[in-house]
């Protein structure tokens, strides 16, 4: 019972640190890492749900293999909108990203 | 059991305090290092909880990923090595109070569940990859196809959206 709670601690606290870290950065990179960090923390209560509840059922590890497709996504994706971002106005912070505010 | 427990303690502080470090070091490089050193605590923490295709997938995926970031971060910011001092956060009060929410919210829900009794043996690496395979292969795999369309619509998308305009193209020249 003890590894189940320990593995879903760290799942809590990285969600809260990726939540701290996404919230309080200004830098469109920084941002991602934050929201790498809780996608982490999701990935841990995902294998410790596997392991110590369905070990013999693998839709969980399935569940994995999706996440770690998100994170590859999250990537792709905020890279090219970085790069975009940076060709037409030189930077990527988001205190200089006010267009979409109206 | 007890073994296990303790290595997955110590691979979780390791991955909480390289994700702290991540936010409190100004060098960019070294926040992409301890992104990766955090995500490679959370991979050895996956094989000392006997999912090893996972753990190493993990490690495997996040070294590579976190390199690409690494040089992207060198590229985009204006002070990379974080010699300048800049100050690169804002609300600060509001994301730690927002995440220290989050994360009690979170500890609330772990240890106030049910979850019932846990096993106690898991199966071998082989049985688990064949077990996983099927799976991707029968029941989740509408899932795991759409997860194929996704990326690669992405990656046209990232990459459409990263190329330079013609417009863009000649204000750069101009600036040359």
């Amino acid at each position: 019972m003890m590894a189940l709670y320990v593995a879903l601690a760290v799942g809590a606290v990285m969600f809260g640190i990726g939540l701290y870290g996404t919230l309080s950065q200004t830098n469109l990179v920084m941002i991602m890492m934050g929201v790498e960090v809780m996608l982490g923390g999701a990935l841990v209560n995902l294998v410790a749900f596997w392991r110590f509840l369905h070990p013999t059922a693998y839709p969980g590890q399935t569940f994995f293999l999706i996440i770690m497709t998100v994170m590859a996504l999250d990537m792709a994706v905020g890279f090219g909108v970085g790069t975009a971002r940076f060709r037409s106005r030189g930077s990527v912070e988001s205190e200089e990203a006010r267009e979409l505010k109206g | 059991m007890i073994l296990q427990t303790v290595f997955m303690g110590l691979f979780g502080v390791a991955a909480i305090w390289f994700a702290i470090v991540v936010f409190r070091t100004s060098s960019m490089v070294r926040s992409a290092l301890a992104l990766l050193f955090s995500q490679a605590a959370l991979g050895a923490m996956f094989l000392a909880m006997q999912a090893e295709f996972l753990g190493v997938l993990q490690i495997m995926m996040m070294a590579t990923e976190m390199a690409i970031m690494a040089v992207f971060m060198v590229m985009f910011m204006m002070d990379p090595g974080g010699l300048g001092g800049m100050e690169m956060t804002h609300q600060k009060r509001y994301a730690q109070v927002a995440g220290v929410i989050g994360a009690f919210g979170a500890l609330g829900v772990a240890f106030g569940a049910g979850w019932g009794t846990p096993k106690a043996t898991a199966p071998g690496p082989q049985e688990q990859l064949r077990g996983l395979g099927l799976d991707l292969m029968e029941r989740s795999m509408l899932v795991f196809e759409t997860a194929g369309v996704t990326i690669l619509a992405a990656m046209i998308a990232a990459t459409a959206v990263a190329v330079a305009t013609r417009s863009a193209s000649n204000r750069e020249g101009d600036d040359r």
